[in-house]
């Protein structure tokens, strides 16, 4: 069952005053969202993500092509469709004076919630995302990292069956980054909730998507879970080696992708580190190099996202 | 939608609207001070201009109009203003509402509001300038606050439509509006001093017929025959209209992409 289904998704904004101008974010994008997963979509500043959101999200409506999202069509059935999504941004802003009860309790009532119905989700979701010490303070009081909370907090309060979060850690810090994806990982995992996220943070796209797609331009480049990426880009394994001196004549040996010394390491990126180690562990003992150390690690998605970015 | 959650949205946006006024030092000056400061002046005016009772009446009733349907009107506005002003505009545009939970509920606010001014402007005209409000009886005076409200709501309604259709640089007309629309409706004098063709625009205002209609209970002749029946009429139909065009409005910046422009 799919949750998303994205079939050659076009959209272009065009503005024509102060003066004509054309700006092409999305290109024919196809892509496909299991139920229940975490889905990253990822990409440099300006690639289209935010827009690809809103389109599922119905805040934007494509040009052309078809986006159904939990069966219905986003265009037509926009209406019956917001029931069951939402939405919470990393720049969250709500009205200025509004306390974080009554921000959530407002949009609990746009669902149709009221009364006891509504007390309780609204303090259930206090109690969710540790709001209780700042229930009555004034949005425009709170931190950035409450505010965020407070996001995600709004994001769930109809319950819902797709979560859309853009760039949900931006500008957080760590500690406050690692409980937001607790929290997102635990939403997965109790409530069994599609989440659909955008982040420029490679670790955080890597610890909680099952799967990933890179957008550049307003098109894809690539998708599949990391480790599929990882080996679709073809960066290869790392082999990190402690020597003294350093060794020069691994730069031309079979199977090395790249060579970079550094403060007495050398790193080598091979096709395969299994094949390749012994190999470069024989040539530097013939040439009379002593290694203190080896390490081997995949690449990083951040490489993987560098390199499909360039 | 159910019923109730029909009412439930509405009341949001209504509790909304209240949380904010109660929170904002402007919504003193906005309910009290500049009300009270144009009918003293005017009033004041009257008597060193040494009108005739029914002349300050005619006056007073025209600045009365003025505030109710000002603070009203801004009250309705506000249903977009307050979004555009704290960048969340994509929220509210991300539940399953229409734009009449928006309006009606900020309507139902700003008849409130509308009503206590009423009620302090025209107890301040009787004691200080003599003004009798009470003339034209219970129906003249619901069928002149009906007028003022729903000339509101369609001001308001138009404001929030030119605002999700040109973003933050239409704002000016959340305040220009209404004094425009007042200006042309007559509000200090009758609309038979406007030169012809404006005289013709403002026969199609609703509150310049709503203001004949209750100056016609102090001895002036309204411009046609039925004058609150035409000004109601004229105010439904522009109330459907401006209703119409900020849907087209919404559905315009969902597909350029101004309720994201408008958001965080």
């Amino acid at each position: 069952m799919l949750a998303i289904d994205a079939r050659d998704v076009t959209k272009t904004f065009r503005a024509r005053w102060p003066r004509r101008r054309e700006t092409v974010a999305l290109r024919g994008v196809s892509l496909q969202v299991p139920r229940g997963s975490i889905y990253g979509v990822l990409g440099p500043n300006g690639a289209g993500k935010t827009t690809f959101l809103a389109i599922c999200a119905t805040l934007l409506t494509p040009d052309r092509g078809t986006v159904t999202v939990l069966g219905l069509d986003v265009v037509r059935d926009a209406a019956r469709l917001r029931r069951r999504l939402n939405m919470a941004s990393g720049r969250p802003s709500f009205l200025w004076s509004l306390r974080v009860d009554e921000v959530i309790a407002f949009f609990g009532r746009l669902y149709g919630l009221s009364g006891r119905r509504l007390r309780a989700r609204v303090d259930e979701l206090v109690a969710l995302f540790e709001l209780g010490p700042y229930r009555d303070v004034p949005y425009h009081e709170l931190s950035t990292g409450i505010k965020q909370r407070l996001a995600l907090a709004k994001a769930l309060v109809n319950d819902p069956e797709l979560l859309f979060l853009d760039e949900p850690t931006l500008g957080l810090d760590p500690d406050m980054a690692i409980r937001v994806r607790a929290h997102v990982a635990e939403l997965r995992r109790r409530h069994g909730i599609t989440i659909v996220l955008t982040t420029h943070y490679m670790r955080e796209a890597e610890q909680l998507c099952d799967e990933i797609a890179f957008l550049k331009a307003g098109q894809i480049l690539a998708r599949g879970t990391a480790e599929e990426l990882k080996r679709r880009i073809g960066l290869g394994d790392v082999i990190a080696l402690r020597v003294t001196p350093p060794a020069r004549g691994l730069a031309g040996a079979p199977g090395v992708l790249r060579y970079v010394e550094n403060d007495g390491w050398v790193e080598c990126t091979v096709d395969d580190a299994g094949t390749r180690l012994p190999e470069l562990l024989r040539r530097l003992d013939a040439s009379g190099v002593e290694v203190r150390g080896v390490q081997v690690r995949e690449p990083e998605l951040e490489e993987v996202f560098v390199e499909l970015a360039r | 939608m159910s019923w109730r959650a029909e009412a439930v949205a509405v009341w949001a946006f209504a509790l909304r609207n209240l949380q904010m006024a109660s929170r904002n030092v402007f919504f003193f000056f906005e309910l009290l001070f500049w009300p009270i400061v144009g009918v003293v002046s005017i009033g004041l005016m009257t008597r060193f201009l040494d009108l005739r009772p029914e002349e300050t009446s005619f006056v007073l009733i025209g600045t009365i109009a003025l505030s109710v349907v000002q603070v009203c009107q801004l009250e309705v506005s506000y249903a977009v203003l307050f979004d555009v002003w704290s960048r969340s505009v994509k929220h509210q545009f991300l539940a399953p509402i229409g734009i009449r939970h928006l309006t009606l509920g900020s309507w139902l606010v700003g008849m409130v509001r509308g009503l206590t001014i009423f009620l302090i402007l025209a107890v301040l005209g009787w004691w200080s300038f003599g003004f009798d409000v009470l003339r034209p009886g219970p129906g003249g005076l619901a069928a002149f606050l009906a007028g003022c409200f729903l000339t509101a709501w369609v001001i308001g309604v138009a404001v929030c439509a030119l605002i999700t259709l040109f973003g933050n640089r239409a704002e000016a007309f959340a305040w220009a509006t209404a004094n425009l629309v007042l200006v042309l409706a007559g509000i200090y004098y009758p609309v038979s001093v406007l030169p012809g063709p404006v005289a013709a625009v403002a026969a199609a205002i609703p509150l310049t017929h709503t203001l004949d209609a209750f100056r016609a209970h102090y001895g002036f002749a309204p411009l046609v025959p039925a004058p609150t029946l035409t000004g109601l009429a004229l105010a439904v139909a522009y109330a459907a209209l401006a209703h119409a065009a900020f849907w087209a409005s919404v559905r315009r910046a969902r597909a350029r992409g101004l309720l994201l422009r408008m958001s965080e």
